[in-house]
């Protein structure tokens, strides 16, 4: 029996040769949510998977669009619930592009933009690293990982008051500057993270079992991976050193020094060792960001129009007030046009295709998910390998079902 | 779901890709589905390795309804270093694409990653992609009814029947026996009985559109 284009069923007996069909999931521990791989097997054999997605679909592009542009950012957050703020980010990047704001935001907007999304970068690598490592049966780094992303979440709850969504950012800048005591929090966890990014290494990267269980394993070419889409770590460990934030700056990360990690095995191994070089150079970012916060300055942009003014101009100005009301009951408008804006995710080009009609919400809003193309290249990565190794294949994809849904 | 104390102020433009305010993030060209194909061959002939993203936008008041979009990305393979790679070019191929007839040839013949993409638009728009070859709904499960993105397709889906239940008592609880606090049992299983039978059609009604 072979898999067919019909729905699925559950049929699992095979006749044709030795080859049988199973499907792993959706409530298989190692699909990093709910994905079901349909599996034509031969003993421990894949001979052909076939992903089955949309466990998870909520109709986020739908709902976006009945909302306030405002409003949508909630759900667009939501997409890729590991890195909010990278969503975030490049949802009012799009906004703005398309009010024509881009060049007013306020610098010291920009940096912490910036801070909020390599902060995020880093927390959702801790999630990929620290669950991957689960699927392979090192339960302790699974703690060392979740304990350093608590410390990610607590200043993403001090900045913007929730631990896992906290929608800081707003168009026209973030909501509101940085907390007291924020900068001393983020100074403890730049302290510690040299010596926690040690821990892990010594822990897997010369371990014997760890190497044994991912080198070779779900390879990738740098031909295969540009014709299945693939972006993000997976396409720099198969060797193609594309990372949005140098080819198409955004927010000024001209001004950073870092470096695209890159490497050349295209192997789980290879993906594994560009994420932990991926969070040294977003620490680096930080290091560099932080260094220029002490600096005051306006995190919005001065354009009442689009930002509500502040709460305390409400109670004396009239205009302030009306602006207020204005935004709060129906929002703001955006000008006419369709706009394509990348940033680098966590997984790869996060990209939002946004459509305007003029009006007070989104006319569309199509995302291109790195997910979802990252995911569907295990197709081309599956036959020829073991089950066991398929685990692999998938957590060194790191696909988040949020986002793959919607 | 849409706030009911303020309308929603729809913009005037029906072809708002026509009002593009400059911005410089990629070269764009309109096609249609007749010719979309030969152009997608002559991209990839002249280096877009890449087919970033594909997806649609629906333009009701517009002819034609649908709008196929192609992300192209010029990306070598031999990009090893952020020198290399540099700034690749982006394309953006806008397809009209017919209400009535909602037909565009498949890309999956020059880039393996417009399957799913593909599938996507497909199930969320009803546009089929022929010579696609394994055409099924995506996100949507297999048996559903109607094309969830397309600007007539309600926010909150269909009407749909609900199974009777009454009013102001799950059943289940009642018989389980377990009264609220200050009734009996047989004053409750009467109260739901008569709501049974008073409400209009023997259930209540959603309210949905």
């Amino acid at each position: 029996m072979s898999l067919s284009s019909t729905p699925l069923t559950p049929e699992i007996v095979s006749h044709e040769g030795n080859a049988m069909v199973l499907s792993m999931g959706p409530q298989h521990p190692s699909t990093h949510g709910v994905l079901q791989i349909m599996l034509e097997i031969e003993g421990e054999t894949v001979l052909k998977a076939e992903p089955e997605i949309g466990y998870l679909h909520t109709g986020i592009e739908k709902s976006a669009e009945n909302l306030f542009w405002s409003q949508a950012q909630t759900v667009v957050e939501r997409m890729d619930y590991l890195a909010p703020s990278s969503n975030a980010l490049c949802y009012v990047l799009a906004v703005e592009r398309l009010l024509g704001m881009t060049d007013k935001i306020p610098v010291r907007a920009n940096r912490i933009r910036v801070l909020q999304a390599e902060l995020t970068r880093i927390a959702s690598h801790c999630v990929w690293l620290g669950t991957g490592c689960i699927d392979l049966g090192a339960i302790s780094i699974f703690f060392y990982c979740f304990d350093m992303r608590e410390n990610i979440l607590d200043l993403q709850e001090a900045a913007g008051g929730a631990r896992m969504h906290p929608n800081y950012l707003r168009v026209g800048g973030v909501n509101g500057d940085l907390p007291e005591g924020y900068l001393a929090k983020l100074d403890a966890l730049i302290a510690k993270f040299p010596g926690r990014m040690k821990e892990l290494r010594d822990l897997l990267q010369a371990n014997p079992i760890f190497q044994d269980r991912t080198i070779d394993v779900g390879y990738l070419s740098p031909e295969d991976a540009l014709a299945w889409n693939v972006t993000g770590p997976a396409l720099r460990g198969s060797g193609i050193a594309y990372d949005v934030r140098r080819a198409f700056p955004y927010c000024g990360y001209e001004e950073y020094e870092f470096d695209v990690p890159t490497r050349t095995e295209g192997d789980a191994y290879a993906r594994f060792l560009v994420r932990l070089d991926e969070m040294e150079q977003s620490m680096r970012i930080i290091e560099q960001v932080r260094a220029k916060l002490d600096e005051p300055g306006p995190v919005m942009v001065d354009d009442t129009k689009v930002a509500a003014p502040p709460k305390e101009t409400i109670a004396l100005s009239m205009e302030a007030l009306i602006h207020h009301f204005k935004i709060v009951s129906e929002g703001f408008r955006v000008p006419p046009g369709d706009v394509y804006q990348p940033v680098e995710g966590p997984r790869g080009e996060l990209g939002f295709y946004v459509v305007s009609d003029g009006g007070n919400r989104p006319y569309r809003i199509r995302t291109r998910p790195p997910s979802l193309y990252n995911l569907q290249a295990l197709k081309g990565m599956a036959p020829g390998a073991f089950i066991a190794d398929l685990v692999v294949q998938i957590g060194s994809l790191d696909p988040v079902f949020g986002e793959v849904d919607r | 779901m849409p706030s009911t104390q303020t309308p929603p102020i729809n913009g005037l433009a029906t072809d708002p890709t026509a009002l593009r305010p400059p911005i410089a993030d990629a070269t764009i060209e309109r096609v249609d589905a007749g010719t979309v194909l030969a152009r997608l061959e002559a991209l990839k002939a002249e280096g877009y390795t890449m087919l970033l993203d594909l997806g649609a936008v629906d333009y009701p008041e517009r002819a034609p309804r649908f709008d196929v979009v192609y992300h192209l990305l010029k990306l070598p393979a031999t990009a090893g270093t952020v020198a290399a790679v540099g700034t690749p070019q982006r394309f953006r191929l806008l397809c009209g694409v017919d209400g009535a007839k909602p037909n565009v040839p498949t890309a999956t013949g020059l880039w393996k990653s417009a399957d799913w993409a593909e599938r996507e638009v497909f199930d969320l728009f009803g546009i089929v992609f022929d010579g696609h070859p394994d055409l099924r709904r995506i996100q949507m499960p297999h048996d559903w009814e109607g094309h969830p993105l397309r600007k007539d397709y309600p926010l909150r889906g269909p009407a749909r029947e609900r199974a009777p239940r009454p009013p102001f008592a799950l059943k289940s609880n009642v018989q389980a026996g377990t009264p609220p606090t200050g009734r009996t049992l047989e004053a409750l299983q009467e109260q739901v009985k008569r709501a049974l039978r008073d409400a209009p059609g023997g259930a209540p009604q959603d309210d949905a559109p």
